[in-house]
């Protein structure tokens, strides 16, 4: 793994995005996730986190507004060639292949290196050097997983071409408490790495405890934003605040 | 007796393989890609009379000319995906379904006007004789067909699961958005996908014209057969529809044997609506993305 690897801060401009023509999710979000830095979207279910993740990987194009990856504009690049500008989505939920083996899909996350076999191969090993426990499951399908292995395939995909921006959505959902400490555990390493992480999370204390920056979306706007620090006090009156009660 | 059940036996493995490759590309078209594609039988149409004027007109053998409709109808296919699959992204399956209803019947048409609805066949040198395999006599074309359309099968599995682009085919298939955040190119793979099945169609149709008698009309019977097919193996595996394919042949000419003609499709199409009835998957629970 490459731990000086240059790495661009990504800033959202007053994007304007949404599913429906005329009703956008997102009303003028402003954002930036900055290298070596995890930076959390917070916010009530319908704010718009997960929208905003789909907006800037490409599977939403926004109406109005900028996303810029140091000084290059990305917003109407299609899904798949983010991760060639090193931005990586781990979408919601269980997103391996349930029928290929754990090699496959780590494999396929370094599509962008095929033309490189070698090159290629040898990532693959790196992400079974970094997650050992995967190595005996390789030719395993990886539906036949548990829920934390089948997240460690996940991550090994996402990082396996090295890209520097990392867009996590929910990555706690589904799995047992002691997993998602892992989880959270190995989001703070890929940070320390000098990656920059948007995290997404509905899980507000495990999300705060990791976060450097924390924003709050409300009704697709921002709501407040600040250092981690400022949110650690009385979590539950944001909470409730979002619910109206 | 027992060596008349075999000669019929083989008889109906032969034919099981050419209807598994009829199969095939429709079952990987809308297996992977959710494409109802009821023009496929009008591609199989065309390969068959592709073979036919290659061997009119050029006197290349059918042989030659299976591993020629290979490249010209992946060729086809995508320029139909690009034409007319692109456009249909974004609309309703039913109005996709009638998008290549509509195909079907343009192609029937424009092959009526040029063959007329005339028969043909081929007759080519090895049409007429038999090889003895294991003291049974075999029709040499049917043979050959199969062993083609045996080849071909093996191909395809050998591609979907041992190379790169065959897993990303697979992984698409699987999970559309987190192939797309991989880097994979969808709609790339997606063209090369539908050219593969009309590839298929169009070797299909080669290996069903050394055989069988064919006009522009006989794609409807065609169709039938393929969907058939598709409905016993499920969708999108290579090997489920090989082993549907030698069901379709076998029961085919089992009913031939002892039954009047007639029955034969009678059979057939109580046997399908069964197992629409009792197992909509398929006589596997493989759906869509088990390939």
């Amino acid at each position: 793994m490459n731990m000086s690897r240059t790495t661009s801060t990504l800033r959202i401009q007053e994007i304007v995005a949404g599913y429906t023509p005329g009703h956008p999710v997102l009303r003028g979000v402003n954002l930036v996730a900055k290298p070596g830095h995890i930076t959390v979207v917070l916010g009530p279910n319908g704010a718009g986190k997960s929208t905003l993740l789909r907006s800037i990987a490409g599977f939403l194009r926004p109406s109005s507004g900028s996303i810029v990856l140091g000084e290059t504009e990305i917003s109407a690049l299609p899904p798949h060639r983010h991760i060639e500008r090193g931005i990586a989505l781990l979408p919601q939920g269980r997103s391996t292949f349930p029928e290929l083996t754990v090699t496959e899909n780590i494999e396929l996350g370094g599509w962008t290196m095929r033309s490189d076999r070698k090159r290629l191969r040898r990532a693959v090993e790196a992400m079974f050097e970094r997650y050992s426990h995967l190595r005996e499951l390789r030719n395993k399908p990886t539906g036949a997983l548990s829920g934390g292995q089948q997240r460690a395939v996940e991550i090994a995909r996402l990082i396996v071409s090295d890209p520097t921006v990392l867009l996590i959505d929910e990555p706690s959902v589904g799995l047992s408490p002691i997993v998602a400490s892992q989880v959270y555990r190995e989001l703070q390493a890929l940070k320390a790495e000098g990656r920059a992480i948007l995290l997404v999370d509905q899980d507000v204390r495990a999300a705060i405890n990791v976060a450097d920056y924390v924003y709050v979306l409300n009704s697709g706007r921002n709501d407040i934003e600040g250092d981690s620090s400022a949110f650690h006090g009385d979590l539950g009156a944001m909470v409730r605040r979002w619910l109206g009660v | 007796m027992l060596e008349h059940l075999a000669a019929i036996a083989a008889d109906g493995i032969l034919l099981g393989l050419i209807y598994a490759i009829a199969g095939l590309g429709l079952s990987l078209v809308l297996g992977i890609m959710g494409i109802v594609n009821v023009a496929h039988s009008a591609f199989i149409m065309l390969g068959s009379f592709f073979a036919f004027e290659l061997f009119e007109r050029l006197g290349i053998d059918p042989i030659i000319s299976f591993f020629l409709a290979l490249p010209v109808f992946f060729v086809l296919g995508t320029v139909v995906y690009r034409m007319l699959l692109t456009r249909l992204e974004r609309v309703a399956q039913a109005q996709g379904l009638v998008a290549m209803f509509g195909l079907m019947v343009l192609i029937e048409n424009l092959g009526t006007i040029v063959w007329t609805t005339d028969t043909r066949v081929i007759t080519a040198s090895y049409t007429n004789s038999s090889v003895v395999v294991g003291g049974l006599f075999i029709a040499k074309v049917k043979l050959i067909a199969g062993i083609l359309a045996l080849a071909l099968t093996a191909i395809f599995w050998a591609f979907l699961r041992f190379t790169l682009v065959g897993r990303a085919i697979r992984a698409m298939s699987q999970n559309r958005d987190a192939a797309m955040s991989a880097g994979i190119d969808v709609r790339r793979l997606s063209t090369m996908m539908f050219g593969l099945g009309i590839a298929c169609a169009g070797a299909a149709g080669v290996a069903l014209a050394m055989i069988f008698p064919f006009s522009p009309n006989t794609q409807v019977q065609w169709l039938a057969w393929a969907f058939l097919v598709v409905i016993l193996g499920g969708l999108g595996n290579v090997a489920n529809t090989l082993v549907a394919g030698l069901i379709v042949g076998l029961l085919q000419t089992l009913c031939a044997a002892f039954l009047p003609f007639d029955y034969v499709y009678l059979v057939l199409y109580v046997l399908l609506a069964a197992v629409l009835v009792l197992r909509r998957e398929g006589l596997t629970l493989a759906v869509r993305r088990a390939i």
